[in-house]
């Protein structure tokens, strides 16, 4: 286990951070928590020639509410995720997902902007965030620009991010009146495990409190990417919410990922994990939906 | 006072948690230079060639040690048939083929970690790639592409019994029961890889400081490759990080003391280490055998088991390393510890391209122990009969011929630790015979909501486990006592060369020499693994270290304490304990004697199951394990909570995968080892105490014992909550949905 040797910088500015990521380019790789580069490292699946650590740099961090949106900085830790109350009350998914991330020493350091910008496809908070709506926000050589994120993720470990780019934040809409949202996962290992499947629902009932007016099913681990189940949010929007309409939704979900077959499970089972932990989902949301009132 | 049934603190507790202790890997010699093994990589092959000009062009390499570096190539415990390094150049026959993907092709010493790295890299080794035979069943059909040239056939060992009238017995039969029973191999994920250090000692001895469970077996084997006599090799065992059978053949040993001997014949006498990563560690050494096992029982109607007919076939992977042995116990366990007096076995040992099978806590008792319980607990359900019932109607005592037309040694405590496994468990013996009562306490009941998804179940089984080595092997174990002082006793030196794997044995080692000389513990001192001016005390394996040294403390005592009485200052002694003798089992019908000495456990198991996602979690386990004498019962319950731990592993979640001898699971986050959360949430120990009639005072060995019934216990819980039986394992959450028809 040896790590090749680099350059390595502490800018003090997002500028500075983000021109000397674009002068290096694909040479250089970006350090936040640094759990995840840091295995790749050793393992020398990356073999950078500068090492750009970014957790100096002012202003990345922190967890705010500010004009009925919620701000999350990119280096905000796993563990302010999970804990947060803010968070808990109006996002339970995003703490839960969090919640599920790695070991509690993994949770102090990795931060949401790294687990985002690695693009796995297992990714804990890419499906609840891509559930609630989560616009991006990058800053480079052009200056800033934003994303829904569920265009951010380009393939399995890639991302829109131009040359120089990095994250700095994530924008939520406050859920509205009547919302509830859940995140399960199911892994061989209860947990320090990669994901069979994670799902993060949110659903958003009429003032009948009954019909499902707004809905998002995003999928990980079944697909390249971190994916909407469309189809099945779709399935899902003007019909009174019952567990009859939740099994139909699932099943259409599971239709709609594509997952593969490795060491871990088949393509068939985790077809059939998609359905069931989608079904489950959905009934924790709506007890939740139905209490915001 | 004697101490004897205390819980001494661990005399390596302190220096362990404060991290004081040094572990191989933590040791570093002034000047020393650093060691990396070249692996093949691939499954099978023919090495051509091998360049390493370029790798010896960087400056920082000291050397590159092949094949024809070692003087005499080869090594395993049982048959010499591994080649220390795999190349062309060496006398061995066939020595430039390459076995599997962990067979060593070069030994590179460099002046830092990264160098010798680098310069891996550079050598070109030129394959010529061969057939592939993964499939143990493809590679015992006659036209397989044999993985020894010299070699008739791929299948290396095989054993026979044949006992009474089989095919008579099945004819009278009342009811008979078949299955074909698929185990895993499992890797031992001990906490420390392999490391160490080789270098030639004050006294010019070619030394290594590694991990490992025997020293001795170790020096022989050092000493027959580089052709050196065994008193100018040493081997020496710092604290060792756990080891479960898997440090029980040589991984890194052979080609550290080859460096260091061949650097100081150029003149250059340094220090070499090496630390193996995990990925390393998990392609270098042995896994547990996979099994396949066909069995056909039949039994009474009243539930009198009449015969037993059982293929055996263990994929012992690359090399025979420990697999005669293995083979040995499981063709003996197989039928259980049970009255049954129409056997056949016929079991077979064969070579593949994956990774060498060998050592494992348990020895072949798990598999066997898999087949023998699920045969018992179907048998009991096709006769309607409870299967604590079953087991007590069949079980083997003192004077029950077993299959290899003997008895076992004196002293069978099968039915005592059923009885007390079972009644713990809500059992209760009636009229009616055993039988499990509805109100039982056990397992707890779960207070709250219950979810229809959620089906329960328990299972039960027992086991039996030999202590020691077996079938005629010369076992024996050495001691040495000084006794210091003029008119009392004021210091007591124990001298022994066993190995505290981490499971203690060097503090019951303290317990046993003080009272073997009648002092309190404080005046004890040892002189341990080392096999410097030390004998033979053989290994920490097979449940033995205890007993074995035990009564080589105990009979080094006794001598020591006669001179002291005959007024010798400082009086010392030795002793070499041989146990009873043992016998191989005969050819066509496995007669023998092949142990001197069982342990005897049961265990009943609760599970819940997730009948929607397939997951099995384990909740409660009861285990009554005899075993003899508790010198020291809180590393007895450690060992029966270790043991249930690394069973819970095997049994639901650890999957080795290897496709065409390709490791597809090399790293601990795709080989899943259990976490707390993946364990039961409650082990209740039961020891029970019926002296063996040849152990130290009293003592049976115990270690591997609560490993044996684990997975036939969960098994049978699976099946009771979900009505599935699961012929194969481990139960993952989509063998389980399979099986239930979900997918």
């Amino acid at each position: 286990m040896t790590i090749y040797p680099f350059e390595y910088f502490e800018p003090k500015e997002l500028e500075e951070a983000s021109s000397a990521f674009f002068e290096h380019g694909s040479e250089a790789a970006i350090l936040a928590g640094g759990t995840d580069l840091l295995n790749m490292l050793k393992a020398n699946i990356l073999k950078p020639k500068v090492v750009i650590n970014i957790k100096g740099v002012p202003g990345l961090s922190g967890i705010e509410e500010i004009d009925g949106e919620l701000q999350l900085g990119t280096l905000t830790s796993i563990h302010d995720l999970e804990t947060s109350k803010i968070i808990q009350e109006n996002f339970p998914a995003l703490s839960e997902a969090a919640s599920f991330l790695g070991s509690i020493q993994i949770r102090f350091l990795a931060t949401v902007g790294g687990n985002i910008c690695r693009a796995a496809p297992s990714a804990e908070t890419a499906p609840p965030l891509m559930a609630y709506d989560a616009q991006v926000y990058m800053y480079g050589p052009n200056g800033e620009r934003s994303l829904p994120l569920k265009e951010f993720f380009s393939g399995p470990g890639q991302t829109v991010l131009a040359e120089g780019e990095i994250l700095t934040k994530f924008k939520l809409p406050i859920p509205a009146l009547r919302s509830g949202s859940a995140y399960l996962r199911h892994s061989i290992r209860q947990l320090m495990d990669l994901a069979i499947v994670n799902v993060a629902v949110s659903l958003t009932l009429d003032e009948d409190s009954e019909t499902i007016k707004e809905a998002r099913i995003v999928l990980g681990a079944v697909a390249p990417t971190p994916m909407h189940a469309s189809a099945a949010e779709k399935e899902l929007i003007g019909k009174p919410a019952t567990l009859e309409i939740f099994e139909k939704a699932a099943q259409t979900a599971a239709q709609e990922s594509k997952p593969i077959s490795d060491v871990r499970s088949t393509q068939d089972y985790r077809r059939a994990m998609v359905q069931l932990f989608t079904r489950r989902a959905l009934e924790k949301a709506l007890p939740r939906a139905a209490q915001k009132n | 006072m004697s101490l004897l049934g205390k819980s001494l603190t661990r005399i390596d507790a302190l220096g362990k948690v404060t991290g004081e202790t040094l572990y191989p890997g933590d040791i570093n010699m002034p000047d020393q230079a650093y060691m990396k093994i070249l692996f093949a990589g691939r499954p099978h092959a023919i090495i051509k060639t091998i360049d390493t000009s370029a790798a010896e062009a960087l400056d920082a390499v000291i050397a590159v040690f092949l094949a024809k570096d070692v003087p005499v190539n080869e090594y395993g415990m049982m048959l010499k048939d591994q080649p220390v390094l795999c190349g062309p150049g060496s006398e061995k026959p066939f020595a430039e083929r390459v076995r599997f993907v962990g067979d060593q092709v070069a030994v590179v010493v460099a002046e830092s970690v990264a160098i010798a790295a680098q310069a891996c890299e550079l050598i070109q080794v030129e394959f010529a790639d061969l057939p592939v035979v993964s499939d143990p069943l493809v590679s015992m059909q006659e036209d397989a592409e044999l993985l020894f040239p010299d070699k008739e056939s791929n299948v290396f060992i095989d054993y026979h019994i044949l006992r009474g009238d089989v095919e008579k017995a099945f004819a009278e039969a009342d009811v008979v029961v078949e299955s074909e029973y698929r185990t895993p191999a499992q890797e031992h994920a001990f906490l420390a890889p392999e490391s160490g250090l080789g270098y030639i000692d004050e006294d010019g001895r070619v030394t290594v400081a590694v991990a490992g469970q025997w020293a001795h077996e170790e020096q022989d084997a050092i000493a027959h490759a580089l052709g050196l006599p065994l008193d100018e090799v040493r081997v020496i065992h710092p604290a060792i990080g756990g080891a479960f059978g898997g440090r029980e053949d040589m991984s890194i040993q052979i080609a550290l003391a080859l460096a260091a001997w061949r650097l100081q014949q150029r003149g250059i006498n340094r220090p070499i280490k090496i630390i193996w990563s995990r990925e390393e560690s998990i392609i270098g050494h042995h896994k547990r055998h996979p099994y396949i096992i066909r069995s056909r029982w039949g039994a009474t109607k009243d539930g009198d088991i009449t015969a037993a007919d059982v293929e055996v076939i263990a994929d012992g992977g690359a090399y025979a390393c420990t697999s005669t042995k293995v083979l040995g116990n499981a063709t003996l366990m197989c039928t259980g510890p049970y009255d049954i007096p129409n056997v056949k076995v016929d079991s077979y040992g064969v070579y593949t391209n994956n990774i060498p099978s060998g050592a494992f806590r348990g020895f072949g008792g798990p598999q066997g122990a898999f087949a023998a319980e699920t045969q018992m607990n179907k048998l009991a359900q096709e006769l309607g009969m409870d299967p604590v019932e079953l087991r007590m109607r069949n079980v083997a005592q003192d004077d029950t011929v077993m299959s290899t037309n003997s008895t076992l040694p004196k002293g069978v405590t099968l039915d005592k630790v059923i009885e007390s496994c079972a009644l713990a468990a809500g059992w209760n013996n009636g009229i009616a015979g055993w039988q499990r009562s509805g109100e039982s306490a056990w397992p707890p009941k779960i207070t709250g909501k219950t979810k229809n998804h959620i089906k329960r179940g328990i299972g039960f089984a027992a086991a039996f486990k030999n202590i020691g080595f077996s079938f005629g092997y010369p076992e024996r174990s050495w001691a040495k006592i000084e006794l210091h002082g003029e008119t009392e006793i004021e210091k007591v030196v124990l001298h022994h060369a066993g190995s505290d794997v981490g499971q203690g044995a060097h503090t019951v080692f303290k317990q046993m020499a003080a009272e073997a000389a009648g002092v309190p513990v404080d005046k004890v001192e040892m002189r341990l693994a080392d096999s410097a001016g030390k004998e033979d005390s053989g290994s920490a394996s097979a449940s033995r270290m205890t007993f074995m040294a035990g009564n080589s403390i105990k009979g080094a005592g006794e001598a020591a304490l006669e001179k002291w009485r005959n007024e010798e200052r400082p009086a010392i002694a030795e002793f070499t304990y041989r146990p009873p003798a043992t016998t191989p089992f005969a050819p066509k019908t496995g007669e023998s004697n092949p142990n001197f000495a069982y342990g005897y456990v049961a265990e009943a198991v609760a599970v819940e199951v997730d009948v929607e996602t397939g997951h099995v979690n384990i909740l409660d386990v009861i285990c009554a394990n005899d075993v003899g004498k508790a010198i020291n019962p809180q590393q007895i319950t450690g060992q029966i909570e270790g043991a249930v731990v690394q069973a819970s592993g095997y049994t639901i979640l650890e999957n080795f995968v290897q496709q065409d001898g390709i490791v597809k699971t090399p790293h601990l986050s795709t080989y899943l080892i259990p976490t707390v959360l993946d364990v039961p949430d409650r082990v209740e120990s039961i020891i029970l105490e019926y002296p063996d009639e040849v152990g130290p005072w009293g003592v049976r060995g115990m270690a591997e014992m609560p490993y044996l019934p684990f997975a036939p216990a969960v098994i049978a819980a699976v099946k009771d909550a979900i009505g599935v039986w699961f012929d194969e394992f481990p139960l993952t959450p989509e063998r389980v949905l399979r099986g239930l028809g979900e997918i």
